[in-house]
Parts: structure tokens; sequence; C-alpha cells
């Protein structure tokens, strides 16, 4: 198993005002599956995204990503843990603003000893003729094909994704979902991806739904459909 | 309604109080030191022009060759217009402390004396002696000391109204309270001293007062006349050029014109370290700011609320400050002025210059330039601000870097060229903390170095000027003669310049005398600027007729403004006979002249006063600087660099999601801030170097003499050092917050 999480649990607050996020969540996730995390706000699906990120730190329980566990690791472990092995998508893309777009994909590019190529990568999300402008000059379609060509472009192990088309139009988000989708076939990555969207369930291998911290169901999906194909 | 965005003010100011706090303190001590200098300096100008009517001080002073008769007083009075008053002198030699102290008798009528501890003198052996000079050789009221043959008593500490700095001639760049210094005894006390060095100097005072200093050169031009043609006259010096009784009148308004300047630039630049820090404030906060204004706040309102604490900031500091400035600073920068002028007591008064200068105006300068940003900035639509697109220029294009330079270079220089107002910023703030230190950390050394230059450069060990021709059997004794004219350049001071006649083949200086020109020294030719084959015009001190030279070549002589030319022609030229001479040049001492031949003996301490006493006046104030240039060295950069790391919090925390190392995310946003530093010292330093050159030829412009500046790469060297270690603690504690920049900060709401 490429992921395993066990027995997971966060809380926030202290006193009256601690609120349980993840009551002990169990999963495991095959290396080159897409999992989709869906559930309603507060159900904990970013909280577990980030702890499987390594942002963020539980409580109590285990995360095991290709034999090596997460809670094991000190400060520069963790950060070597993402340098090798993760990339991250957010809703708000995150570019640096004072880099052009060819720049933003080249500080992932910097992190890889063997990074894809950056203008191959750039013509493949159709961002080579923008790739001198700043982010503010594009769309937030197109800003958030290069906060994916900055996760990808060191070919991460995992690529993990929260709510990437949550600040996008409908056209928009199957074209980023259907970049997702293309890139997971062509480069073998797992993806877990968090959204509340549940018709991106339907483009999963694994679909995981999350609600007060618990996993309420967690299934693979028998028929699998491309992301262009989706609908909502 | 009380707007209740006041509630937050207690909020923001929790979350940067460190940086509101540092500069608080810089306030504090740059406003309360100024305060406390101009309330000092202010409230001794005030005593010190009383002091001109309290203590009745002369319109001039002249000697005569011989003790005037009471019918040559009697027509020099009605003819010069003037009442006249004996202040003859004694000077002598005081060998316990190897100094000149100059006693006068009892002054009744004219340049009265205020004692400040003891008493006057009231028997024969006693004396009052000046302050400082007192101070210097540990004299006290009650302690003897020898003058001559004669053990006198220090009865009182006093200030001789008309020697409120200590020159001993008018002509010296600078006074010496360590080597030259003034007593009062009574009049038979005075009469008990030997007669060998008596002067017979006579103070004036015009029956009807001129109304300025233009007046009272028509005046003196005229008195010298009548003088000159009843009298043989020795000196003569008008009040209003008498550095004794108006240097230290004009160094205190000078000084204050200078402390005002640096306080208002100094506040200029953290003016505009508010307005960075302020913009960079509304960047973070532009959806709030958008959403406020898109709900119905005025920009007023906004502009108001990111002024309130810059500007409650400052006017706390100023009334700190002000507080310090009038009880403790002031007697600290007082105690400055005491430790170099002979001035008279004073009381602290109120000055409304102060409060102006020191709190209305810097307010003025902090208002300017934090509503002009804050305005520039407000003025974008509400819907800019929502979707935080605060760049001037719409959509702006990025330009290009060669892609063959690595990505973190690259990265370097966009950060580099995205903080660019800072690093301008950041580059002033270096230079004017550069100059500060440079000039703190050069002062001594230089004059120490000059101090060794002029020694070594010494025409003789010995030099006797004589009151009459006299022989002399001494070894290496050399005849020469010397006169003095005075030189006015559009621009400078009119100074006096002494000009030297030597015998062909000097053993002490070696210049052609044959050619038509003249060799002028090193300080005159610096001080000057000029070249061989130059003219220039000199005239008479106490007449008009003029002398026309030419420049032959340069004499390395650094102490003196001083022209050099054969004795035969330096005869022919003032019109004295063949074979004249009023000089010795000598490597050994003489001993068999009388004394009372002797005019005066210039020795290496007199060359050397100027440094010596320029270090006493100003070696506490240098150390100031210091500390002050490396507090603003850190500040500026520290508020600078801090800023264009919050700026890029969410960035950071994006690299480090990223997986960048702190080392590697230091090496991008600190180091950016390191090589612009290293830079900024690197240029600045010369700037600094090239701007003091710059002061000092200025300054020396109203000053008698000059003395080059010159700063060794030493000092350079220790200035760059200062920096890079005082910005090693300030990249340290960037390492620290950026370390601390959480991963979870892109994960915030922009806000």
């Amino acid at each position: 198993m490429f992921l395993e999480i066990s027995a997971i649990k966060k809380s926030f607050g202290e006193g009256e005002n601690r609120t349980e996020v993840l009551k002990g969540i169990d999963l495991s996730v095959e290396k080159g599956e897409i999992c989709v995390l869906l559930g309603p706000s507060g159900s904990g699906k970013s909280t577990l995204l980030n702890i499987i990120g390594g942002i963020d730190s539980a409580d109590s329980g285990s995360i095991t990503i290709s034999g090596d566990k997460l809670e094991d690791m000190n400060e520069k472990a963790l950060t070597n843990y993402r340098r090798k092995h993760l990339g991250y998508v957010f809703q708000q893309y995150n570019l640096i603003p004072n880099l052009n777009i060819k720049e933003n994909v080249e500080v992932g590019a910097y992190l890889s000893s063997s990074p894809l190529d950056t203008d191959e990568l750039l013509k493949t999300l159709g961002l080579y003729e923008h790739r001198h402008k700043l982010p503010n000059q594009l769309s937030g379609g197109q800003q958030q094909r290069t906060a994916i060509g900055r996760a990808i472009i060191k070919n991460p192990d995992l690529l993990l994704c929260d709510e990437p088309t949550g600040a996008l139009d409908y056209k928009t988000s199957k074209e980023i979902l259907s970049l997702i989708g293309e890139i997971n076939s062509k480069y073998g990555n797992t993806v877990i991806m968090v959204t509340h969207n549940d018709a991106i369930k339907n483009m999963a291998d694994r679909v995981v739904k999350l609600r007060d911290g618990v996993i309420r169901k967690n299934y693979l999906n028998e028929v699998k459909i491309s992301a262009s194909e989706l609908d909502w | 309604m009380r707007d209740p965005l006041i509630k937050r003010l207690p909020r923001e100011l929790r979350e940067e109080l460190g940086k509101y706090l540092v500069i608080f303190l810089f306030f504090v001590m740059l406003i309360g030191s100024v305060s406390g200098f101009i309330v000092a300096d202010s409230s001794m100008i005030d005593a010190y022009e009383e002091g001109f009517e309290k203590y009745n001080i002369e319109d001039g002073n002249f000697e005569l060759a011989s003790e005037a008769d009471s019918d040559l007083i009697s027509v020099l009075e009605e003819k010069g217009g003037i009442k006249l008053y004996r202040n003859y002198y004694k000077e002598e030699y005081t060998s316990p402390f190897d100094s000149k102290l100059r006693v006068f008798g009892a002054r009744n009528e004219v340049d009265k004396v205020c004692i400040m501890e003891g008493s006057e003198p009231a028997a024969s052996d006693e004396i009052a002696l000046d302050r400082l000079y007192a101070r210097n050789h540990k004299l006290e009221v009650g302690g003897t000391f020898r003058l001559e043959e004669k053990e006198l008593k220090v009865c009182g500490i006093a200030a001789l109204s008309d020697y409120s700095a200590l020159y001993e001639k008018t002509s010296d760049m600078i006074f010496d309270n360590d080597k030259f210094g003034v007593g009062v005894m009574t009049d038979e006390g005075f009469a008990s001293v030997r007669d060998d060095h008596i002067h017979y100097s006579y103070s004036w005072i015009y029956n009807e007062k001129p109304a300025d200093d233009i007046e009272a050169k028509d005046k003196s031009e005229e008195l010298v006349k009548v003088l000159s043609e009843n009298a043989v006259l020795v000196n003569y010096i008008p009040e209003y050029i008498n550095q004794a009784i108006v240097f230290a009148g004009n160094d205190m308004g000078n000084d204050k014109v200078s402390f005002t300047a640096f306080l208002y630039i100094t506040v200029a630049v953290l003016a505009f370290i508010f307005a960075i820090t302020t913009e960079s404030t509304i960047q973070k906060e532009s959806g709030i700011i958008g959403t406020l204004r898109a709900t119905g706040y005025t920009r007023g309102e906004i502009i108001r609320h990111y002024m309130i604490l810059p500007m409650t900031v400052l006017l706390v500091g100023a009334v700190v400050g002000n507080i310090l400035g009038y009880t403790l600073l002031e007697k600290y920068m007082a105690s400055m002025y005491y430790d170099s002028y002979s001035l008279p007591t004073y009381t602290v008064r109120f000055s409304a210059e102060a409060l102006i200068k020191t709190t209305l105006v810097p307010f003025a300068i902090m208002f300017a330039v934090n509503l002009a940003a804050l305005v520039r900035k407000i003025r974008l639509s509400p819907l800019r601000f929502i979707r935080h697109d605060l760049s001037r220029k719409q959509r702006r294009k990025a330009f290009r870097l060669n892609t063959r330079i690595g990505i973190m270079i690259r990265f370097r220089l966009r950060i580099i060229f995205q903080n660019i107002p800072n690093y301008i910023t950041v580059f002033i703030g270096i230079f004017l903390a550069d100059a500060i230190l440079f000039f703190g950390l050069s002062f001594e050394p230089m004059l120490d170095s000059f101090r060794e230059s002029i020694i070594d450069n010494q025409i003789a060990e010995n030099i006797y000027i004589l009151k009459a021709p006299a022989e002399t059997s001494a070894p290496g004794a050399e005849k020469a003669a010397t006169d003095s004219l005075e030189i006015s350049f559009d621009g400078f001071k009119a100074e006096d310049v002494s000009i030297y006649g030597i015998t062909d083949g000097s053993r002490y200086v070696s210049i052609d005398s044959t050619g038509d020109g003249v060799y002028i020294s090193s300080a005159f030719r610096d001080k000057y600027s000029l070249d061989k084959g130059d003219s220039f015009t000199m005239k008479e001190k106490f007449g008009s007729k003029e002398y026309e030279f030419k420049v032959a070549g340069f004499y390395e002589y650094p102490s003196t403004i001083a022209v050099f030319t054969g004795l035969d022609r330096f005869n022919e030229l003032f019109g004295y006979e063949s074979g004249h001479y009023n000089m010795y040049l000598s490597s050994s001492e003489i001993t068999d002249i009388d004394d009372k031949l002797i005019a005066t003996r210039i020795t290496s301490d007199d060359l050397t006063k100027t440094s010596r006493q320029l270090v006493r006046s100003l070696g506490d104030i240098t150390k100031i600087f210091v500390g002050f240039g490396v507090v603003m060295f850190v500040l500026v950069i520290y508020l600078l660099s801090k800023i264009i790391v919050e700026k890029n919090a969410r960035s950071i925390s994006m690299v480090k999601i990223l997986g960048y190392t702190n080392s590697e995310i230091n090496s991008l946003y600190v180091h950016t801030t390191t090589i612009v530093t290293a830079l900024s010292l690197v240029l600045t330093i010369p700037l600094a170097d090239r701007l003091i050159a710059l002061i000092f030829k200025i300054v020396f412009k109203n000053y008698s003499g000059y003395f080059p500046y010159k700063a060794s790469p030493v000092i350079m060297l220790e200035t760059f050092i200062i920096g890079a270690v005082s910005y090693a603690l300030i990249a340290l504690l960037l390492n620290r917050r950026v370390k601390a920049t959480p991963l979870a900060e892109v994960l915030k709401n922009v806000e």
C-alpha cells in the first residue's frame, strides 16, 4: 500500500472550545489512484489533507507513505518528505506574484534532481505563450494550471489538491480536472483531491466521504469516467 | 458614533509592538537629543547675548607699541568717537602647566568678569582663573601655582566676558584652552607681575554703538586710520572679528542649524519607512479596506485610520523626548559647550524654537510623507482593493530575465525588483548612517594623523619671532623674516596669511627663490584650490595696500596658510632694508637672546593646538555619532527588510510547502537584503567619504586656517565591518522570522 492512514485524530481549541475535527480516520490509498475526499464544510477533509501533506500534525494516529512514518519525522525530515514526494495544489493558486509563469514552474523544478522539461510541460498545460507573464495577468484557470505545473514539474509521487476548482467556473473547472486526470494517467502519480463537489467523485478510483470527522463511506469506483464527461 | 476602527488600533499596536517600540525609542533619543541641544543652545545663546550688555563687552581693542599718555588717549577718544579703557595684560609661560597664561588687572568697567565659583581677587597674590584653564590644569579655588617668580592663589573660577572662546590670537584657526588661559588680578597684583611681557592693550566702546556688523566694519575702518595716524599700532581687533568674543556665539548658532538639519533628514527617512510599512499593511489588508470602502467608509476615514499609529508614535516620542530634552539631556548638551567655551552661567528657558523644530516640523514631515503615500494608494476603487489588485499600472508586464541564469538567482533578482522602494530607502538610510558613523570613526584618527604630519613637516623645531633684531650663536639658527597679510577670496572668510622670507639655501625651507613667483603652503593650496601659475592678491591687514602673488610651487606645510619667498625679495616687497630679519629658525633652543627681545616662540605645541582642541571639543560627540550611526543603520535595515519578509509571507509559506529548506528560503528572501546591504555599504562608504570631504571644504570657508580631510582605508574598513556586524544581527533576526513563518499561511484567507 502506498499510503496508509491509521486512527488519525485531530482537534482544535481548548477546554469548552475544543472541537474534534478528525475522530479516528483509517484509510489506505494505492499508488496511482485518484482518491477524492468528499464532504461538507467542517467535515475535516482539508485537515486530513494537510496532515497527509505534513503541513499540519495529527494529535494521534499514524500515516505511512512508501514505508516512511510521518509521525517519526522532525521538521527537516518533513521538509525533505514534501520535497521528494509531494505536489500541492490549492484553491487560491498561491503563485509567487513577482515571478513570471515559467519561473513559478521552475521554482518547483529546482527541488527535483530529474524534473520534467519545463517548456514541454508549459506546452502541455497550454501556458507556453504566457510563460513570460506575471500571475496577475492570467485568468484564474490559467493560474491554477500554473499551480498544477509547479506541483507536477518535479513528478511527485503524491499530488494533493485542496479544492482545486473551488474558485473556478464550470468550464474551467472541467479543464483543470481533465488536466489532473491526464497527469495521473501520464505520470502515474497518486492524487488525493479534496472537494465538496459531489460530481467529481465520478472521475476517482477511490471515493471517501467524510462528515463530522468520521469516514462515512470509502469505496472504489466501479465505473470511472473522464473529467470531460463530468457534469454538475 | 465613535469610529469603530479605533478599536483595531490597540491590537495593531500589540501585533507590531517591537517595531513601534524601536521607532518610539529612536524618536525619543533623536528628538530628546535635539530638543536638549536646542534648549541648552538657545538658553546659552540668550545668556551669551545678554552678556554683551551685562558685562559691558568692548567694541574692540588695540595694542600700542608703548603706553599711551593721557593726551594721546584724549586725542584718540575725541577723533575716534570712542571711550578708551586700559586693559593691559601680561602673558607669561607657566612651566608647571606647559602653557601660556594671560593675566589682566581689575576689570570694573569693561569686559567684566563672571565669577562662577569663589570670589573676585582681593589681595595682590590672588587670581580668578578661567574655568576651563583651571579645570584642565586641576586648579581649584584655594589652590596655588607659580607664575614666573610669583606664587598665586586661586580665589575664584571665572568666565571673562571677552574670552568666551580662549583664542590666543584672533587669527588662530581655533583656540586651545589647555595651552592658553586667562585670569584677572587686582591692579596691585597685576603690577607685581614682571613687566617683561606686558601688552599695552586698550579696549574701546563707541560713543554711538554701530547698528550692525556692516556699520561696525565701517566705523572700525575709520578708527584704524585715526589710530595709525596718531600712534604705533601693534594689534587691532574690532569686536565683530574678535574670535575670542564672537566665535562661541557663531558656533552655537551654526550647531543649531546642523542639528536641526540632521533631525529633519532622519525624520524624513523614518517617515519613508513608515510610509512603506503602511503601504505593505494596506496590501495585506486590501480586502478589508475594499469592503469598508464598499460599505460607505470614506477615503479620509481610511487614511486617518492608517495614519493614527505612526503619528501617535511620533507625537508621544516627541513629548517624551522633549521632557528628557528639558531635564536630563539639556545638561549633557550644555556640558559639551561648557567643555569647550568659557561661557557665563545661564538659566534654562522654555524654547518655542525647540518645540517647533523638534515636534511641529517632524510632525509635519511625517504627516506629509505618510499622507502622500496613503492618498496615492487609497485612491484606487473599492473593487480593486477587494480583488487585491493594487498595482498602479494595470496588468503590469514582467520584464524578462535571461533563462540561462539559474532560477534561484532570477528569484532573488525578482525580489530585489519587487522591493525597489524599500531598497532605495535602505540605500539612503545606510548612506546617512555611514556618513554619521564614518565621521565619528574618522575624526580622532584624522586629527592624530594631522598632528603627526604637522610635527613631521614643521619648518624648524624652534621658531622665534623677535621684537627687535638680535644676534645668536645657537648652532643651526638661521635668520628669516615674517609678516602677515590678509587674503579674502570670494565665498571665504577673510583670514591672515603668514609670509615668510627665507634665506637662500636655507637648511629648513627648501624653495627656489630665484623666480618671480612664491611658494605657498600645502594648506593654502588645498583650501583655496590654487595651482602652479595661479595668481592671488592679498592686502595689508590694517591698511589698503595690495600685493599680487603668483604661485611658483608648493611647500609641504599642512598646518598654516602661508607664503614662502626669498628673504631679499621679502624685504623688497615690504620695503625693509636689505638684511632685515625678525625671526630665527633653529634646530636647537636659543638661549643667548634676551627674553624681552623675543615676541613669540612657536613650538610644535602651537602648531598642533588646533587638533588637540578639536579632539577635546568634539571627542565625546564623535562617540555619540558612532552610536547613533549604528542605531540608525540597524533600525533602517531591520524595519525595511522585515517588511520584505512580511510582505512575502505567503510566498515563503508556499515554498516551504513545496519543500524548500529554511536555508534555501533565507538565501532567497534574506540574502537579497544581504546583497543590497553589502552593495550599499561598499558604495556609500566612498560617498560618505566624499560628503564629509565636501562638508569640510564648505565649513573651512568660514574658518581661518585649514586642515585637510583625509580618512584612512582602515576607517573605511572599520565602517564596513561595523555595518557588516550590525547587519549580521539583523540577518539573524530575519532568519528567525523566516523560520517562524507558518506553513499554514497559505491556508489563511488573504487577510
